[in-house]
C-alpha cells in the first residue's frame, strides 16, 4: 500500500498548504513514520516522487532530525537525556544501567522489537533532570529504581495491547 | 553604468558597484584576497565555514546626536555574506581578524586527519594553504579525540568521498542542486557525525560529478582516475581542447612521466582550463574520464595491408606506396569521409588531397550541415552565454543539450535562471523543458514547418535591408498555420532584445538539417537577431569539429571557406551508393567509423570492389574491411586546432609520446599528396594553420599567436592565492579566435523560403524509429575508457506504452528490429516521456557485436515477434 492509496487527502491537504511543494517534506515524512512505525524505503521514494526531490535529499533530512526513522525501531521509543544538566545527576550511569538491563547499546533495539534506547540531546525537562522519553512521554527525576518499575510496566502493557504481536 | 558606491577596506577608499559581494571586491578592486572555504563565485554564499572573518562597519544615524557616524559591528562578520554599500569600512588585517581565522582553522582541524602527505589534493589544497597562511601551528586537541570516519566511500565508481577530510562546506551540494540539476548529494546526520551522502542510483547520478572534485577545498572528494596517482606538483599542465563535442571545452592534460609506463610520459588525469565564454571553470565527466583511449594497448601502432584477405602489418614505406598506387589508380574516382572530430589541419589536407584528385566527394560523417548558415549569422563575436538573461531569448531546437553538448546546457539553463526566456522545440521532452518559458512539440518530420509556423506568425516590423530574399522567405512561412503554443512563442520571442538559437538535428539527415538550419537562420534574419554579440546561430554539431569541419570545406558543395562549388560532388549518401555500384574506385576514410554505427553503410562498405583506405587510432569497424589501414595519433600526441560551434578556433598542445609508429593525420595526408604530385608536405601543424588562414577567409589572421592570447578572467580562479579554492586552472596559452561572420564582417546574407519535409505514414506494423544522442554511448574513442563503461546504456528502445500496446508489445520485450537491411536486437523500455508514434533508439548502444542503430529517422517494419519476455 502506497501513501497515495492511504492518505491522498491529506497530502493533497499538506501540498495545499505551501507555495512550494517541496516544503510539505516534513509533514509527509511524519505521515509515513506514523503509517509504518519508520520512514520505509518505498516511502522515502514515493515521496520523492510526490514532491519532485532527489531521495538523497529525503535521506539527509531523516538523518538530521532525530525523531525520523528510516529503519524499524522497537514498540517502545527510550530517549534518555544525556546532555549538561542531566548528565550532572547521573544519566549516564542511568543510560548504561538501562543498557545493561536491555542487553543492547544506544541506538540498537531488543530482539523482541520492543524497545529502542537512544541517548539524546537536551529535551528541555532540565529542571526534573534525569530525564527519558517514552514514545514523546516524559518520565522526570529517574533512578534505577524508576526505571526498572517503568520497564515491567510497559513490558505488561505491551502483553495486554498488542496479544496478536506475540502468538 | 551600474551604480556604485565607496567603501573603505584597510583604510584605502575605492569606488566599486554597488550591492556586489564583498568578497568579490576585495579581490578585484582593492587586491585584497579575503580566504574563503564555503563561498565560491560561482555557486553564491553560504555563509557556513566561518572562514571569510573581517571587520566590519557600515554609516548610521547616531539616535542621540542625529549625526552619520560608522557603526562597527561588535563582532567579526562574514565577508562572503556582505554586500557593498556606502560608506561600508571593512578591516581584513587587524589582530582581530587574524585571531578570528586562526580560531576557525583550528576548529575546522579540530577533526581532520592530517593526511596531506598520502591526500591527493595535498599541495593544491586549499586548507592545506589556508593554514599555513593563517592557521595555528599546532593543535590543542588529542588525536584520540577526533572523530573518524569512512576513509573511502565510494560515491559510485567516479568519485570517492574521504569523510575525515570534509569541512562540511556544501560546495558539493550546492554544485549539485543548483548548477548542474543533479540534485544527488546532501548532508546526512549532524554533529560530528555529519556527512555527505548520495542514494542516487546509479551513484552520485550526475554527468558533472567531476567538477566537485575541483571545486571541493579539501581532498574529500577525489575521482578513481585520479586517487592516488600522482602528486600535484609533479604533473605537467598541457594545454588542451576536449574533443568530444562541439562546446569546445578548454582543459589541461596533467602529464608525469610514469616508471610503471616504462618511462613515457602519461596522461594522469584532466582538468578544467578556465575560458570564461567557453566552459567557465568546468567540464562535463565524458571530457574529463574518457581520455583513456589515448593510451589504450589496443591502438593501431603500426600500418596494416589486407594480403590473402587478412589484415597483416606492414612499414609504412610499403603501406604509403599501396595507397598512393590505389589513389593513383582511382584518379578523380575517389571520396573521402572524415570524422568530425578530427582537427582543422587534418580536414584541411585532406580536402585538398581529394581535391587535387579533381574530386569534389568528401563529406564529415555524420553528415549534418548548416555550417553555411553560422558563416552567415552565427552568433556574432564576443558572444557569451553567461550574458543572457532577462529580457534575451535562447530557442532550442531538434536536440537534448544535456546529452549532446553538456556545457552548453548548463549554460543555458543558467540563462533561464537568470530570467531569460527558454523556448524548446522539438519531437520530445528533454531536461531542459524543466526550465523553458515555451515549449513546442512537433511530430518529426515537423521540424522546419514548425520553424516556418513560428517565423509566419511573427509580427515584424520592417525587415534588415541587409539580407536578400527575406520578403519571399517570410511569405513563404506564412504559408504555414501556427497553433496557440507557436503564436504564444512568437509573441514572445518578439520582445527579446538578444536572441540565439542552437540548432541540432535529431532525426534528420544532411538534407534535413541543412533546411532546419535554413529556417532558423530565416527566422533569426527576420527578427534582426545577427551580425551582433550575444544574437544568431550556433549548430549542435555531433562532433567537435563539425564547425571547421564545413567551414574547411569538408562537403561536397563548398571549397574551404564557404565558396560554393557550381557542380557539387557527391555527399556521404550519395558516396554509400556508388560505393556500391562501383563507380568509385576509392574510398579513404579518416577518423570516422561509419560501419560501427550506420546499418546504410553495411552493404557499401563490405561489397564494393573498390579499394578503402582507413586512417584511425584503432582497428575500428570500417578498418576491418579495409584494404589499408594508417595508424593515426591521438590529439594528446599532437598539435592542431579545432572550432566550436560557436566558431571559436582554440588550439592544442601535445601531451605525450606519440603511440608506435602512428603519425599524425595530416602528415600521412600530405605525405601521400607528395607522392601523387600533389607538392611538399607541410613542415609543421602551424604551418598548415598558416595556409588555412591563408585560404579560408573567414580564417585570416588566425595564428598561434592570436590564438595563444588571453585576457583576466572573472572570476580569477586557480590563481597562486587558491583564492577560490578551485583548481580549474588558470589560462595561460590562449582563449581561442571567434572568427567574424559574413553579417559582422560586411558580406552578403540572404535567405530562402524552405519547403516542409513531406511527412511519413507508418503502415501498419511500422513504427517510425528515431536515433537519439546519448553523452556516453559504445563509440571506441569513448568505450576504451572502462571508467564510465557502467554508465553506457544498454541496448534499449524507448517506446510510449501507447505505442508498445498497439504493437502488441510488453516492457522488456526483446525484439529484433531491421534497420536498413540490418538486424538489430533491441529491449523495449516504457517510457512515458517519449512521444507517440515515434521510438527512440540511443545511437552507439552496447549491443552484443553490433552497436548500431539507424542513423536517421526510420520507418522499420516492426517485427512483433518478440524473442523473450
Ligand atoms: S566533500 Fe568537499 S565540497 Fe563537499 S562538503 Fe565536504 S569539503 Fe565541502
Ligand atoms: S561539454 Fe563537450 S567539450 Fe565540454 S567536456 Fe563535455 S564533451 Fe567535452
Ligand atoms: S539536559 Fe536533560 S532535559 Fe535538559
Ligand atoms: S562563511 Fe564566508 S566563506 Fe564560508
Amino acid at each position: 500500500m502506497a501513501l497515495l492509496d492511504t492518505h491522498k487527502e491529506d497530502i493533497e491537504r499538506h501540498l495545499a498548504k505551501y507555495p512550494d511543494k517541496h516544503s510539505a517534506v516534513m509533514p509527509l515524512l511524519a505521515m509515513a513514520q506514523e503509517e509504518y512505525g519508520y520512514v520505509t524505503q518505498d516511502a522515502i521514494g514515493e515521496i520523492a516522487g510526490i514532491l519532485d526531490l532527489d531521495v538523497t535529499h529525503i535521506k539527509g533530512l531523516i538523518g538530521f532530525y532525530t525523531m525520523l526513522y528510516d529503519r524499524p525501531k522497537g514498540k517502545y521509543l527510550l530517549q534518555i537525556c544525556t546532555d549538561l544538566p542531566c548528565a550532572l545527576r547521573g544519566a549516564e550511569a542511568l543510560s548504561e544501567h538501562l543498557c545493561r538491563k536491555l542487553g543492547i547499546q544506544p541506538g540498537e533495539t531488543t530482539p523482541d522489537g520492543l524497545f529502542t534506547i537512544e541517548n539524546v540531546k537536551c529535551v528541555a525537562a532540565c529542571d526534573c533532570a534525569p530525564v527519558m522519553q517514552v514514545n514523546g512521554h516524559y518520565h522526570e527525576n529517574l533512578d534505577e529504581e524508576k526505571l526498572n518499575k517503568l520497564l515491567e510496566d510497559l513490558r505488561r502493557e505491551a502483553e495486554v495491547s498488542e496479544p496478536a504481536h506475540y502468538d | 553604468m551600474a551604480k556604485t558606491v565607496t567603501i573603505v577596506v584597510d583604510d584605502i577608499e575605492y569606488e566599486v558597484p554597488a550591492g556586489m559581494n564583498l568578497v568579490d571586491v576585495c579581490k578585484q578592486y582593492a587586491g585584497v584576497d579575503i580566504p574563503v572555504f564555503c563561498y565560491h563565485p560561482k555557486l553564491g554564499h553560504d555563509g557556513n565555514c566561518r572562514m571569510c572573518l573581517v571587520e566590519l562597519a557600515t554609516p548610521r544615524k547616531n539616535p542621540h546626536t542625529g549625526e552619520m557616524e560608522l557603526a562597527w559591528f561588535p563582532t567579526l562578520q562574514t565577508a562572503c555574506t556582505q554586500k557593498t554599500s556606502e560608506g561600508m569600512t571593512v578591516r581584513t588585517k587587524s589582530q582581530k581578524v587574524i585571531d578570528g581565522r586562526r580560531e576557525i582553522l583550528e576548529f575546522l582541524l579540530s577533526s581532520h586527519p592530517l593526511d596531506c602527505p598520502i591526500c591527493d589534493k595535498g599541495g593544491e589544497c586549499p586548507l592545506q594553504e589556508l593554514t599555513l597562511r593563517h592557521g595555528p601551528g599546532t593543535s590543542r586537541m588529542y588525536w584520540e579525540e577526533k572523530m573518524h570516519l569512512g576513509k573511502h566511500v565510494p560515491l559510485g565508481e567516479l568519485i570517492y568521498l574521504d569523510q575525515e577530510r570534509c569541512i562540511l562546506c556544501a560546495r558539493c551540494i550546492r554544485f549539485q542542486d543548483n548548477i548542474a540539476d543533479d540534485p544527488v548529494l546532501a548532508f546526512d546526520q549532524r554533529g560530528r557525525h555529519q556527512q555527505i551522502i548520495t542514494a542516487s542510483s546509479p551513484g552520485f547520478n550526475s554527468i558533472f560529478s567531476g567538477d566537485t572534485t575541483d571545486i571541493c577545498p579539501v581532498g574529500a572528494l577525489t575521482s578513481a582516475d585520479f586517487r592516488f596517482n600522482a602528486r600535484p606538483w609533479e604533473m605537467v599542465q598541457v594545454a588542451t581542447i576536449c574533443s568530444h563535442c562541439p562546446v569546445g571545452c578548454n582543459m589541461s592534460f596533467d602529464t608525469r612521466t610514469d616508471r610503471e609506463a616504462g618511462g613515457r610520459t602519461t596522461i594522469k588525469r584532466i582538468m578544467p582550463r578556465q575560458n570564461e565564454r567557453v566552459n567557465e571553470i568546468w567540464i562535463c565527466d565524458k571530457g574529463r574520464f574518457a581520455h583513456h583511449h589515448m593510451e589504450h594497448p589496443e591502438r593501431l601502432t603500426k600500418p596494416l595491408i589486407r594480403r590473402n584477405g587478412r589484415l597483416v602489418e606492414a612499414g609504412w614505406e610499403e603501406a604509403l606506396r599501396e595507397v598512393t598506387a590505389q589513389l593513383q589508380h582511382a584518379g578523380e574516382n575517389v571520396a573521402a569521409i572524415a570524422g568530425g572530430r578530427l582537427p582543422n589541419e587534418d580536414l584541411f589536407a585532406l580536402q585538398k588531397l581529394i581535391r587535387a584528385q579533381g574530386s569534389h566527394h568528401i563529406d564529415a560523417y555524420p553528415p549534418v550541415r548548416g555550417g553555411e548558415f553560422t558563416a552567415s549569422v552565427g552568433v556574432g563575436v564576443g558572444t557569451n552565454l553567461a550574458d543572457m538573461g532577462s529580457g534575451d531569448a535562447i530557442v532550442v531546437i531538434a536536440g537534448d543539450l544535456h546529452e549532446e553538448a553538456p556545457l552548453w546546457w548548463l549554460r543555458v539553463k543558467a540563462a533561464a535562471e537568470r530570467g531569460a526566456m527558454l523556448i524548446t522545440i522539438g519531437g520530445r521532452e528533454t531536461r531542459l523543458d524543466k526550465f523553458a518559458t515555451h515549449s513546442l512539440r512537433y511530430d518529426y518530420t515537423e521540424e522546419v514547418a514548425t520553424l516556418n509556423a513560428l517565423l509566419g506568425c511573427m509580427k515584424l516590423t520592417g525587415l534588415p535591408r541587409s539580407v536578400d530574399g527575406l520578403k519571399e522567405a517570410v511569405k513563404g512561412a506564412r504559408a504555414f498555420k501556427p497553433d496557440k503554443a507557436i503564436k504564444d512563442a512568437a509573441e514572445a520571442l518578439a520582445g527579446a532584445n538578444n536572441v540565439i538559437a542552437l540548432v541540432g538535428h535529431e532525426g534528420l539527415d544532411g538534407q534535413g538539417s541543412h533546411n532546419l538550419a535554413q529556417a532558423v537562420a530565416n527566422l533569426l534574419m527576420a527578427t534582426g537577431h545577427f551580425g551582433r554579440p550575444n544574437n544568431g546561430l550556433i549548430v549542435v554539431w555531433p562532433t567537435a569539429n563539425g564547425q571547421g569541419a564545413s567551414d574547411i570545406g569538408v562537403r561536397p558543395d563548398y571549397r574551404p571557406g564557404y565558396q560554393r562549388i557550381p557542380v557539387p560532388g557527391m555527399g556521404y549518401t550519395d558516396i554509400l551508393a556508388a560505393l556500391a555500384d562501383n563507380t568509385l574506385r576509392a574510398l579513404y576514410v579518416v577518423g570516422a567509423d561509419p560501419l560501427f554505427d550506420d546499418p546504410a553503410a553495411e552493404q557499401a562498405l563490405r561489397s564494393t570492389l573498390g579499394t578503402i583506405i582507413v586512417q584511425d587510432m584503432f582497428l575500428t569497424a570500417t578498418a576491418e574491411v579495409a584494404d589499408v589501414v594508417l595508424p593515426s595519433q591521438s590529439a594528446a600526441e599532437r598539435e592542431g586546432t579545432y572550432t566550436s560551434g560557436e566558431r571559436r578556433v582554440q588550439r592544442f598542445y601535445p601531451a605525450i609520446e606519440p603511440c608506435g609508429q602512428s603519425q599524425p593525420d595530416w602528415l600521412i595526408i600530405q605525405t601521400i599528396g607528395k607522392r601523387l604530385g600533389h607538392g611538399n608536405p607541410s613542415p609543421s601543424a602551424a604551418a598548415v594553420l598558416l595556409e588555412i588562414a591563408k585560404t579560408v577567409p573567414q580564417y585570416a589572421g588566425i595564428t598561434y599567436q592570436t590564438l595563444a592570447e588571453v585576457e583576466p578572467q572573472i572570476p580569477d580562479v586557480g590563481g597562486e592565492d587558491l583564492y577560490y579554492g578551485g583548481t580549474a586552472f588558470r589560462n595561460r596559452h590562449g582563449l581561442g579566435v571567434q572568427w567574424p561572420a559574413a553579417a559582422e564582417s560586411g558580406g552578403a546574407l540572404s535567405a530562402h523560403p524552405v519547403e516542409a519535409a513531406e511527412s511519413i505514414e507508418p503502415e501498419e506494423d511500422m513504427l517510425l524509429v528515431v536515433p537519439i544522442t546519448l553523452l556516453y554511448d559504445a563509440e571506441p574513442v569513448f568505450h576504451k575508457t572502462s571508467l564510465l563503461h557502467g554508465r553506457v546504456p544498454g541496448p534499449d528502445i524507448l517506446m510510449h506504452p501507447e505505442d508498445a500496446r498497439y504493437l502488441d508489445i510488453a516492457d522488456g520485450d526483446v525484439v529484433r528490429l531491421s534497420i536498413d537491411g540490418k538486424d538489430i536486437t533491441v529491449v523495449v523500455r516504457f517510457d512515458e516521456q517519449a512521444p507517440e508514434g515515434a521510438a527512440l533508439l540511443p545511437r552507439r548502444m552496447q549491443v552484443q557485436g553490433a552497436p548500431m542503430a539507424a542513423t536517421f529517422a526510420t520507418l522499420v517494419r516492426w517485427d512483433v515477434e518478440a524473442l523473450e519476455r
